[in-house]
């Protein structure tokens, strides 16, 4: 118990002797129950898989080889990036606004309220979020009783089950995440910049443009990353509002894994999603960081 | 272009800015509104607009034994993440806050894992390596309280040891050195000035434990077993073959679970303060 409070500002040594005992449960916990699992996958993600057999040990790329060549896994991929990509750059777009209002809110009450509603939804877990989106978009859902309100249609339009369905369930899902990260820079921006540069006459689209954009764009690169990572790894969204006939990868590791029973194939479609995800990730924040400047 | 144009312009901007803010507000915000309106329907199928309103479907939900099974697996489960969250978390936070040593970053990186592997990653990986020790020790995993408790505690681990740390570095040592100079022993100063100190951080960091395990579906939907499903993987599985009033009173039941956890944890620490 003397380790909870140190009596001295000691040497490194005494304190990795104090830390160790408080530590050593907590890192176990994470290696051998998150690290050693997904280093035995990766091992699994080389094994063969021979229909009947289950898995056969070996050493080799083959299910790498698979994902490349099969044509329906390489389209699957290429819809999870686009989709990651178009709901991430429209979170972008329609969470600025609303950040900047929750920023430059006049009183703190204001500020908190809006700041909860925001989050709120977040917490709330995406079952219940997707359920929602199901009742609003489907056949006889609300958005289908406006539209034959005002007349637009008289048969509903089919919107659950299509890619615009999933990509409207995923920006709810990423907007929190980016509004916040958007937030907390913005928050940080001095208000005397935005009155420097109104004084001077710049108009307020010139101000947003100018001044705000290019100071927020930390925050931009932080909440891109972390919305474009969650939705590559969307599982819910995909599966319920895309229907059984929209494929992403998420939900493709599940089937493989667990179904299937291929761990082999699906060990490696893991590692392709997370690699893949990574590489785009690093390469995009580069690339972004060389044209706008540095974070 | 003349003064007068360029202020109706501006007028407008601000209005659109404005406009696009508050949209995007309802829009996050309208899946839980449409699912907490949909319960109340007293239509037999659901659709829009309502007939009249009735209370029947939290009951018919509450009937169904996957329903009332997996809202208090979920809570169960909840519960014990945080307890073992707490247990693991916060003297690993106080290690972190307190103490300098070679590798502190990466024991950092390596307690934040489990929040930063995508969940259905991390979930296949634990499925394949329960299946791998079940066959070896015959210890069932997959499907059983053990399994789901374990994915469910490195669920809340992160979250713990992330707010605790951050409540941590603001406390003074000097407090506790006081405490200790004036002589009370090292474990009446924890429980009686470092503990108070930290609340607010164990209070968020226990509220986003019992948060992120109740609503977890990625990791749990590999762990799930017959006669052992959670809510939320209960709500997906259901969707996939209907829609009703009768899941719409089973999500608003989960809405009223974490609603209730930010209310208890109110008095403790202000939610909108710790973004």
């Amino acid at each position: 118990m003397t380790s909870f409070v140190a009596l001295s500002h000691g040497g490194r040594s005494s304190d990795t002797a104090r830390a160790a005992p408080l530590l050593t449960a907590a890192v176990l916990l994470v290696i051998v129950f998150l690290f050693l699992p997904l280093a035995i996958m990766f091992r699994f993600s080389l094994n063969k898989f021979v229909p009947g057999q289950f898995m056969v040990e070996a050493l080799v790329l083959e299910n790498y080889q698979k994902f490349i060549s099969d044509e329906f896994y390489r389209g699957v991929l290429y819809t999870t990036i686009r989709v990651a990509l178009v709901s991430t750059i429209l979170s972008l777009i329609f969470g600025f606004p609303l950040a900047y209002m929750i920023a430059r809110a006049r009183s703190a009450r204001t500020k908190n309220i809006l700041i909860l509603l925001v989050v709120i939804p977040l917490l709330m877990g995406n079952a219940v979020r997707t359920a929602g989106w199901m009742v609003l978009l489907g056949d006889r859902g609300v958005v289908n009783m406006l539209l034959q309100m005002v007349s637009l249609t008289t048969e509903p339009i089919k919107i659950l089950y299509t890619e615009t369905a999933v990509l409207i369930g995923i920006v709810a899902v990423l907007l929190p995440y980016m509004i916040i990260t958007l937030y907390s820079i913005i928050e940080g921006i001095d208000r005397v910049y935005e009155e420097a540069a109104s004084s001077l006459g710049a108009r307020p689209s010139e101000v947003m443009r100018l001044v705000i954009v290019p100071m927020a764009m930390p925050g931009v690169y932080v909440g891109s990353a972390i919305c474009f990572i969650l939705a590559m790894n969307a599982y819910a969204t995909p599966v319920l509002i895309g229907g059984p006939e929209f494929h992403m990868m998420g939900p493709k590791v599940y089937e493989q894994i667990t179904k299937v029973s291929n761990w082999p194939f699906g060990s490696a479609l893991a590692f392709v999603l997370t690699a893949v995800t990574a590489v785009l990730t690093i390469l995009s924040s580069i690339t972004v960081q060389r044209r706008y400047g540095r974070m | 272009m003349n003064e007068s144009s360029r202020l109706w312009k501006d007028m407008l901007g601000r209005t659109l800015y404005r406009a696009v803010a508050m949209a995007t507000l309802a829009f996050v915000l309208a899946p839980l509104v449409v699912v907490v309106w949909a319960s109340f329907f007293s239509n037999k199928i659901l659709s829009f607009p309502p007939q009249g309103y009735t209370t029947d479907w939290f009951i018919r939900a509450w009937q169904q034994d996957v329903f009332r099974q997996g809202f208090l697996l979920s809570l169960q489960l909840g519960v014990m993440a945080t307890l073992w969250s707490l247990l693991l978390g916060v003297p690993a936070a106080l290690a972190l806050a307190r103490y300098n040593f070679p590798g502190r970053e990466a024991i950092n990186a390596i307690l934040m894992a489990p929040m930063m592997v995508p969940g259905i990653v991390a979930g296949a990986a634990v499925y394949i390596f329960f299946i791998e020790v079940e066959i070896r020790t015959e210890i069932p995993l997959v499907g059983s309280l053990p399994g789901l408790s374990i994915a469910h505690v490195l669920i809340g681990l992160p979250w713990t040891v992330r707010l605790v740390t951050a409540s941590m570095v603001g406390v003074d040592r000097q407090i506790e050195e006081a405490a200790l100079s004036l002589g009370a022993n090292p474990l009446v100063t924890f429980f009686k000035v470092t503990l108070p100190l930290v609340r607010p951080g164990i209070v968020a960091g226990a509220m986003f434990s019992f948060i992120v395990s109740f609503i977890d579906l990625e990791k749990s939907l590999f762990l799930v077993g017959p006669g052992r499903v959670t809510l939320p993987i209960a709500i997906v599985n259901y969707l996939e073959w209907n829609l009703d009033s009768t899941i719409a009173a089973v999500a608003t039941m989960q809405i009223l679970v974490i609603a209730a956890a930010l209310l208890v944890s109110d008095r403790y620490f202000k939610l909108s303060r710790s973004f």
